[in-house]
Formats: C-alpha cells, structure tokens, sequence
C-alpha cells in the first residue's frame, strides 16, 4: 500500500526537520532554519497526501472510512495534528525554536506508529462499534487538543532550560538569547493550554453523545474516561492557578509537563487497563 | 465559613484531589472486577477497603462528597466575584484619566504634521474599524479617543461555572429518575422485565419486547460487520412499534432506549438423543421440551423437561422424566458422559440422577443440543440527558467567551507638542497582552504608513 510506505518516508522527513531544527539552535544561521521549515512543511504536505490516499484506499477496498479508527491511524493523526498546529504556531509566533522541542514528538509518533512489529498498518473494516458519525468529530477533537497540549509540552521544556541559566541567554547569539523571553513562552504556553482545553472538552462532549448512542450511558468511568476526566480537572487546576492566583513562569512550565503526562497516560497508558475503549489494542 | 468556601486554593485543591481519588478508581478494580482481588488479598484487608469504598470509588459518600464540596466552593467563588465583575463591566469609561498617559514608552507616542481637528477625526475612522464603542471628548487643551470591546467576555466564567453546575444537575436527575439495565431475550421469546444492573433487582415494564430475529453479518476477512436485534414493543399482545437495533442505532419506545449490547447461543429447547434398549440398536429420536413420547417397548411415557447448553460446566445436557409404573424416574443426560465418567470416577453410584442408564434396561445418549441466537439489549432510561446537553453546550458557550474575547479599552490623547501634533497610544486588556500588545502596534503602524503617505 502506497499510503504507508508514504508514511514511512514522512518519519525520516521529520527526524531530519528536526536535526535542521537542532543545527540552527546551535549554530545560529537563519539558513538552517527556513530549510527546517521547508522539511516540516513538506513532510506535512506528504503526510497529508497519504492519509487521503488511505482514505481513498479505504474505499476501493469496498470498507470506505476515515482513516482514524485504529491505533496506527490514530497514532499518524496524532503527528499529523501537532505539526499542523506547530506550523500555525511558527508562522505566528515568527519564532523556529519550539520547532526543536515540538518536531521530535510528532517523530517519535510516526516512527512508533511504522516501526513497532506490534501495530498493524493495514486498512481493517469498521467493526459495529466504531460505525458512527461521531466517530470522525470525536477523533478529531480529542487528537486537537493533545496536539496543543504536546504544543505546551514543548513550550514547558523550552521555558524550563531557559530559566535554568538567566544569564547566558541575555547572551546574543547563543542557544538560550534564539529563544523567545521568558514572558513570551509564559503567555504561549498559557495559550496552548487554553485552546487544548477547548478541545479536550469537545472531545470529552463529543465522546460522551457517542457513548450515550452506542453504550447506553454518556458516562461510566471507563478508564479512558476516567483519565480524560483527570486531564481535564488537572489543567482547570493549572488554568485557575494562573488565571486567579497569578501563577507564572516556571510553576506553569512544570504542570504543562504533568499535564502532558495525563495526556499521555490518557491516551496510551490506559490501553494496559481494562476497559470499554479496547479498539486502540495493538 | 464563607472564606473558606470562597478560596480558589480550596478549588485547585479538590481538583487536585479528586483528579487523585479517579486514579485510584482506574487503578483499584471496581465493582464486580473487584472480585479478581479477593485471590490476593486476605478477607480482613477485602472488608477494611470494601469499608471504605475503595471498590466502589465513584458512587462512593466519600467521592460524592468531593463533588459537593467543588459545587458549593464553586457557587461561593462565583457569587463572591460577581459584583466586582459587574462593577467593572458598568464603570463609566473616562475617555480622559490624564493619569493613563504617563509614562508612555516612545514607541506609543507619534509626531503628525496634520492639524490637532484633522488627526482627530481620522483616527477616530481608523479606531472604529477594530472597536465597537468608540467615545471622544474634547477638552481645551487636547482630543481624547477611547475605544473599548469585549467588556463582557469577563462574564463567560461564571457561564463556564454555571454549565458545570447544570451537568452535576442532569447527573443528579437521572441518578434518581433515571435506570440502567439489561435484558436477554432469545429469538421468538418476549420479555416484560429487564434486570437493574449491580444486581439491584427486576424492573418490570409496561409493555412486552419480543426479538423477532438476531442477525450477525461478516466482512470477507471475518471481522464482524453487523450486529442486529429486529425487536417488537407489544402491550396486551397488540404489536405498537416494530423496529431493528443496531450497534450505534439504539431503539427508544415510551422514553426507554434499548441498545444493541451483545449476543450468545442459547438452547432451543430441541435436542437429538439417541435411544438404546439393552443390546438392540440405537433409535435416533429428535425430541424437544414438555413433549412426551412412548418408549420403544411401551414401558413408561418419556419426557424432556429441561434442555441446558452447559450444565454445571459439564456440558450440553438434557433431564429426562420417565413416568413408568413405578412413578416418575428424572434423570440427567450428558453428552460428555465419557469424558465426565474418566474425570470423576464413580460419579454414577454417587449421583444416580446423573446416570443415563437409570431406568434400565434403557440407555440414554444425548448426540446434540439445538441452539439459536439471544440478544442481549441494554435497557437505560435516563431523563438527566437533556439537562447534560443543556450544560454542554453552555460550557461550549463559555469556553468562547473566556478564550476567545477579551476586554479591550485603548485610550489616545491628541495635543499640540511646539509645532507638530502629538498622538499617544495606550491600552489595557484584562487577558492575552502578547495579541493585545500585537493590535496595539498595528493600530501605531497604520497611523505612521497614512502619516507617511502624506507627507
């Protein structure tokens, strides 16, 4: 199938964006950059590319759907969102260096999804369970919020190095000064944050209509509710420590970290707990 | 009290806590899972937990608790907040502070060559452009604009509060109005009651449902396609609503919805046994429940009276009543009989009602027991769901508000400095400064470029 061997290009594109990234951060010409941003983007174009294809596959093979209903799909959705908004993010913020922080998840994504013996890559029908409209927008809006929060992951990272030596990175020219101030990463983080709580509602909205056609109930502590239900309190905590207490800087950095953690576990780790949510086995 | 109940330290602190106690409830097995550990575990260290909940984390006095504790911390945020927020929302908008002005950094303070009238008025257009109430004053000395959007973007938190409040609401109703059961109905059979699930007990219903037909359906690789229960709702044997349940396709009759939940093989109540009378050959007889047929040699009348797909984990098995002259003689018949005789010798002498040969000369053999599907439907009724979806899509509402407006106000003070004209530019937002600050120097920006074009 031409769509995954596509995909399996795409997981080298990325690595290599992200080594463009990583030269330009420390050698510091603007060269290195625009090419890591010619990579990603043409690594995103492909990307994009063959999930149609795959879809269109899908429907040559007489078993048409979205390309979002097993684990390997989810896990190319998963990288596809977090460059998509990576780019929207770069092209706002004028600013590459999250791209050295941001890239290597979205690598780690596809590299896991093409090179693990354990995640099957081809096209499988739609089982009973996953036959919904709901299946589409719930997909897409829990994998948009993980994305912006992978997004304050990275911003974290970057906001934690950047404190941990104030005085080399009043230092033009070296790594620490090509980052954005301290107050800048603060306010993104907060930013992303905000809009994968946004999202992560959705999802959680979304997922709870489907539940409530397809299980009977819109809730019933599924672990992958549950965890979904943790994440989201444990972000309206950080929201409220920096919107009511006036939280800033490295406090806010750490718990966009933890909550990545949540993310994570929510959408991986609960795979190992038993549950309704059982289609995402590899 | 009230400052207790107020303190957002408080609400970060059960969030915190019960994002804690649900992990405990993903890690703990709940429920009937629970079961698993009672292996592990010794009977004192089972009751101490059970004590306390631990199996039952989330219907738990203790979790219910945290939850009402969040309510009541969040109503008093809220209403401890809310006049302030209405306060500043209908402050009067002074178009003039001379305090606002002080202190401007140079890039927020532009030199025009135009007249004091003529910059006035064309910023005025320019402000109108990004702000929907824009005010001007004119005092001796300078112009003030001052444009302001946004103002009730601040309310969208205590919508965001309200919504959470409006779904605990609708969790609340359909905990006490609502039900969640299920109900197994064989094909051709009807049901008039389903079982409240956790073992709580029969739910009678006011009207009959019969499955007409279970179908299950393949794609060519063998993954199952299609789950389906043709169900008919009857009341007093009149058929009201006939309608398929599919996986994803729940049914709703008289506000009840049944989905499609899972599905088994169960005995029809027709069997094939075979038949042998001392050294004669085997007869071959396809018989089936409560009917009664002679034996061979006229000896007694034969019945099956139960026909059981497994029996005591031993197996398909049928029980046979043979009404003879000497009374009624019941007996089991397993189809496994060799095999249950290796594994527990001496069985038959122990139990002789498991013995296929009791009313000898004859012996019983059981060749197949006859199945067909049963569907297994979830039946829930729950009037909390539109309160739920009200809730939502209010929290939805919410998020907008709060993410995605802010209260802008931007001030501009036009006067003379010697021979030129001077235009300062400042602003407050109550969230997102780094957007703010960006519309701040693009209004700056838009000013210069018409100054330039100009001159």
């Amino acid at each position: 199938m031409i769509n995954t061997v596509i995909l399996s290009w795409v997981t080298f594109i990325y690595l290599a964006a992200f080594v463009l990234y990583f030269i330009r951060i420390i050698r510091n010409e603007a060269l290195w950059g625009r090419l890591a941003t010619i990579t990603v983007s043409l690594g995103f174009a492909a990307q994009t590319v063959a999930l149609i294809l795959r879809w269109v596959e899908s429907y040559h093979m007489g078993i048409g759907h979205v390309p979002l209903s097993n684990f390997y799909e989810s896990l190319i959705f998963f990288s596809w969102t977090i460059v998509l908004l990576y780019l929207v993010f770069e092209w706002r913020i004028k600013n590459k260096s999250l791209g050295t922080f941001v890239v290597p998840v979205a690598f780690i994504a596809m590299a896991f999804a093409s090179l693990s013996p354990n995640i099957n890559n081809r096209i499988q029908p739609l089982i009973p369970a996953l036959q919904s409209n709901w299946l589409t927008s719930h997909v897409m809006t829990c994998f948009m919020g993980y994305a912006a929060f992978a997004m304050a992951f990275g911003l974290g990272c970057m906001y934690i190095i950047k404190s941990l030596d104030r005085k080399s990175s009043s230092r033009s020219g070296s790594f620490l000064g090509l980052l954005p101030d301290l107050d800048t990463i603060d306010e993104l983080i907060y930013q992303s944050i905000a809009l994968g709580f946004i999202f992560l509602s959705l999802g959680i909205i979304t997922g709870s209509v489907w539940a409530h056609y397809a299980w009977g109930s819109y809730w019933s502590w599924d672990p992958k509710e549950t965890w979904s239900l943790i994440t989201w309190l444990v972000y309206a905590a950080l929201l409220h420590a920096r919107l009511v207490r006036g939280w800033r800087g490295k406090r806010i950095a750490l718990m966009s970290l933890a909550g990545f953690a949540c993310v994570l576990f929510t959408y991986l780790g609960v795979n190992y707990l038993p549950g309704l949510h059982t289609y995402l086995k590899t | 009290m009230w400052s207790f109940f107020a303190s957002v330290k408080l609400a970060i602190a059960l969030l915190i806590i019960i994002s804690c106690a649900s992990i405990l409830g993903t890690i703990i097995p709940q429920q009937e899972a629970a079961q698993t550990l009672s292996g592990r575990l010794s009977p004192g260290m089972m009751s101490f937990l059970g004590k306390l909940q631990l199996f039952d984390i989330f219907h738990s006095i203790w979790f219910v608790s945290l939850l009402v504790l969040l309510s009541v911390n969040l109503v008093v945020c809220s209403l401890n907040r809310l006049p302030a927020s209405w306060k500043r929302v209908h402050a009067v908008f002074v178009p003039d502070d001379p305090d606002i002005f002080k202190d401007l950094p140079a890039n927020q303070v532009i030199l025009a060559e135009g007249t004091r009238e003529g910059e006035t008025a064309r910023i005025e257009n320019l402000l109108k452009k990004g702000f929907k109430k824009v005010v001007r004053k004119d005092t001796d000395q300078a112009s003030f604009l001052a444009g302001e959007k946004g103002k009730y973007s601040s309310f969208g938190v205590y919508l965001i509060h309200a919504s959470v409040l409006v779904i605990l609401a609708g969790v609340i109703i359909g905990f006490f109005l609502g039900f969640n059961a299920y109900v197994e109905i064989a094909e051709g059979e009807s049901a008039n009651a389903v079982q409240i699930r956790g073992g709580k007990g029969l739910k009678k219903l006011d009207f009959t449902v019969r499955c007409d037909r279970f179908t299950i359906d393949y794609y060519e690789d063998g993954t199952p396609k299609l789950y389906q229960s043709d169900i008919s709702f009857l009341r007093n044997d009149a058929l009201l609503y006939k309608t398929p349940v599919i996986v994803n396709h729940p049914a709703t009759f008289e506000g009840i919805w049944f989905y499609q939940a899972h599905y088994g093989r169960a005995p029809s109540g027709e069997a094939v046994i075979m038949l042998r009378k001392g050294r004669e050959k085997a007869q071959v007889m396809n018989v089936r429940v409560g009917k009664e047929f002679d034996l061979p040699g006229k000896e007694g009348k034969a019945t099956v009276i139960r026909v059981e797909a497994n029996l005591m984990r031993m197996g398909p098995a049928v029980k046979i009543n043979i009404a003879a002259a000497s009374g009624n003689i019941p007996f089991w018949v397993f189809q496994n009989i060799e095999q249950i005789e290796e594994e527990n010798p001496g069985l038959m002498d122990h139990v002789p009602m498991f013995n296929p040969g009791l009313f000898a000369p004859y012996v019983f053999s059981l060749a197949m027991v006859h199945t067909k599907y049963f569907t297994g439907l979830q039946v829930a009724k729950d009037p909390g769901v539109p309160v739920v979806v009200a809730g939502s899509l209010l929290l939805v509402v919410g998020f907008m508000t709060v993410f995605f407006y802010a209260h802008r106000r931007i001030w501009i003070r036009i006067d003379r400095e010697g021979t030129h004209t001077r235009i300062s530019i400042t602003g407050k937002t109550n969230k997102d400064p780094v957007g703010f600050h960006r519309e701040i120097s693009r209004l700056i920006q838009e000013i210069q470029e018409a100054e330039e074009k100009r001159s």
